[in-house]
């Protein structure tokens, strides 16, 4: 015990060192190095236990404070006079302007979709009507702008007829296909889960519920405004494409967007 | 004897024996559970040792951060093994700052004159997890992206000054240019060094101050001597901290980023949940209820109160916990002698009540897994712990309480500190009396 320990701890350290030089598995490399510090430990704590040393000695415990001084270090005067508080006072409000400038308010009300601009998949495969199954869930993006910030959008295929929708957009669904915008009106999460079977939306941070019926309102889950929803029409060739950005703010709400 | 030639070296110069022996002599209270805030300084040492060696592979920029990563773990024949145990070397040490904390907490050390170092530690606690964020966001892979951006809607929601905080963060819209070389500037130097210098002052005021101790008697320090008796036991703990956090790299793979693969703006793992320490943050963001208030127009987002008032109240409530704990006792003693946790019950029923109340959140974290896992529907469970978080915090604290009274009067009944021996006699109408007690 006496020297099995340390020796086992500079064998266990030499062949962690080893065994990484081979590349080996870091799981012998690491299993090694723990095998070293354990034997480390058992030595460490057996030689305490050795000792036997007692637990009660002691020292006397003087407080630390007060010091019992008869005038006070802080007065009115000196540093702490009105007119040094006011000087270093204003110096220090000064300094917020060097932290304001690590930010700006940045423009958040556009994403990348515009009016004419035809849907791609991440991969850039442009859509006709028919292209998602019914039932079926693509992310899309404007062609051009695959993975442009805010403009992730999920297009839907359902029944056609089954979309209920207040009567101004009624030119926005294509054949049963409906756009909203993916990223969730909560927290600024991908809504990336769907469920035909009760055509519902799922966010899987939070748990946001949203109907795409009914405008993609929110049904439950802490989101309170419906995922914006993206105008659909066709071009010429039979694509789909956008009748403009969203009609609403995209994304989590913030203080100055009033609209 | 090369030893000895430096011990002469410096003590030629500084004078430095006399301080080593006055050092050595010292005298540390002893317990277990006074290890509890070494193991925690012992993560940090292990953060700090892992942590430069990866700063010398990682590309802080949007595009080079996740195969900077995924190359340094794979390329070097350590690197993986590095990575593992610093992650899982943060998840442990904010759980032994919190566990430390709970004993400071429930055997009230941090009453007069030790609150300051109340306060630091509090502050360390919260730069813990902040850097631990930080540094879990770092690969920007799938799951930390969709943190930092859940973080950044969290920010955006503050009144005012909401888009301008989120900007801070990212140096433009999310996710900005600037974003991973702030959060690198933050995780690697910023935050560590402001703990670091915390920590320093957490020490140099627990030498100064002195510990406190179990043993009644609070004109004398008792315990161990530093050396060479104290030394090897926390030499002992060293060493089976950094043994714990090697074994738990070593073998069970924490956060595969591999899996996960590099965020994109549209992609989301499923189910996404993040370190524990960040759980009752999600949490709250799960359970907070769905309403948008309107300040002349302008909205408050329902993020901001899950995710920036609790928080923040939470903050309040356990930073000035020693001043709301001196009103409640209504003393300003010195106290250098530490009480059993059940000495004072009403105590124990709020620390219960906190603990329990950071538990519902924490698990309403992941309710989802567990919906499916219990096939039951998730917003079931959101109501569940919507009930959960007042009301079953508030029946756990009291349950506490009580346990803790009961607790107290087995003490006061049989304990040696307080034994009290009564005689009965019979009296003229065939009852017992307690024996009037001998005068001295």
């Amino acid at each position: 015990m006496k020297n099995g320990a340390p020796l086992l701890a500079a064998i266990a350290a030499l062949g962690s060192a080893a065994a990484a030089a081979l590349h080996a598995n870091p799981a012998i490399v690491g299993g090694l190095a723990t095998i070293a510090l354990l034997a480390i430990a058992v030595y460490a704590g057996a030689l305490a236990l050795a000792l036997n040393a007692p637990s009660d000695l002691s020292e006397p415990r003087e407080p630390c404070g007060p010091s019992g001084a008869p005038e006070p270090v802080v007065t009115r005067g000196g540093l702490f006079g009105r007119m040094w508080v006011a000087a270093l006072g204003a110096f220090a409000l000064a300094g917020v302007v060097p932290l304001v400038s690590l930010g700006r308010r940045p423009r958040r009300h556009g994403t990348a979709w515009t009016k004419g601009a035809r849907l791609v998949t991440p991969e850039g495969r442009l859509l006709r009507p028919g292209d998602v199954a019914i039932g079926g869930i693509e992310t899309v993006f404007p062609e051009g702008h695959v993975g442009s910030p805010l403009s992730a959008t999920l297009l839907l295929r359902l029944q056609e007829g089954v979309v209920s929708l207040p009567p101004e957009r009624a030119g926005w669904v294509q054949h049963g296909n409906v756009a909203y915008s993916k990223i969730c009106t909560h927290a600024g999460c991908p809504v990336a889960i769907y469920r035909h079977a009760s055509y519902q939306l799922y966010c899987p941070c939070h748990q946001s519920v949203f109907d795409v019926i009914f405008g993609a309102r929110p049904v439950a889950g802490p989101a309170t405004r419906p995922l914006p929803q993206l105008g659909l029409d066709l071009d010429d060739a039979g694509y789909l494409i956008a009748r403009g950005d969203f009609a609403d703010p995209v994304g989590p709400d913030e203080w100055w967007r009033t609209t | 004897m090369i030893l000895r030639r430096i011990e002469r070296f410096f003590d030629e110069r500084l004078g430095s024996d006399a301080w080593i022996r006055e050092a050595f002599a010292k005298i540390y209270p002893d317990h277990w559970s006074f290890y509890l805030g070494e193991f925690a300084l012992y993560c940090f040492i292990v953060l700090v040792a892992t942590g430069i060696w990866m700063t010398f592979f990682y590309q802080a920029s949007t595009a080079e951060a996740y195969p900077s990563v995924i190359g340094f773990s794979h390329a070097t024949p350590i690197g993986y093994l590095m990575r593992q145990v610093h992650h899982w070397s943060a998840v442990v040490f904010v759980a032994a700052i919190l566990v430390h904390m709970g004993r400071i907490f429930f055997t009230a050390a941090f009453r007069k004159p030790r609150e300051i170092n109340w306060v630091v530690g509090v502050l360390m606690l919260v730069l813990a997890s902040v850097t631990g964020f930080t540094g879990y966001s770092l690969p920007n892979d799938a799951l930390s992206g969709t943190g930092l951006r859940i973080a950044t809607s969290v920010a955006m929601s503050i009144p005012f000054i909401g888009g301008w905080a989120a900007d801070f963060l990212n140096g433009g819209s999310y996710p900005g240019p600037l974003l991973f070389g702030r959060l690198y500037t933050l995780h690697v130097y910023f935050l560590p060094v402001t703990i670091g210098i915390l920590l320093s002052l957490h020490l140099g005021l627990l030498v100064y101050q002195k510990h406190t101790q179990f043993v009644p008697d609070a004109t004398r320090v008792v315990g161990r001597r530093f050396w060479p008796d104290y030394a090897l036991r926390t030499l002992c703990a060293l060493a089976a901290t950094v043994a714990i956090l090697l074994a738990l790299g070593s073998f069970i793979e924490i956060n595969p980023i591999e899996l996960y693969g590099p965020y994109q703006d549209w992609t989301v793992p499923n189910p996404a949940v993040p370190d524990w320490y960040a759980g009752w943050l999600e949490g709250a963001l799960r359970l907070g209820p769905a309403v948008e208030w309107r300040i002349f127009g302008h909205p408050i987002p329902a993020v901001f109160w899950p995710g920036v008032v609790l928080p923040l109240l939470a903050f309040a409530l356990v930073i000035t916990w020693p001043w709301i704990d001196k009103r409640i006792t209504r003393e300003d003693r010195r106290h250098d002698v530490l009480v059993p946790a059940s000495a004072a019950p009403w105590r124990v029923g709020v620390g219960t009540a906190l603990i329990s109340a950071g538990v519902v959140l924490t698990l309403a974290a992941s309710d989802d897994q567990q919906a499916r896992a219990m096939h039951v529907p998730v917003e079931a469970l959101v109501t569940l712990y919507r009930a959960l978080f007042p009301f079953g915090s508030i029946a756990a604290g009291l349950i506490a309480a009580e346990l803790a009274r009961e607790l107290r009067s087995r003490y006061d009944r049989y304990g040696t500190e307080n034994e009290r021996v009564v005689a009965f006699v019979r009296n003229a109408g065939g009852g017992f009396d307690e024996e009037e007690p001998k005068s001295a």
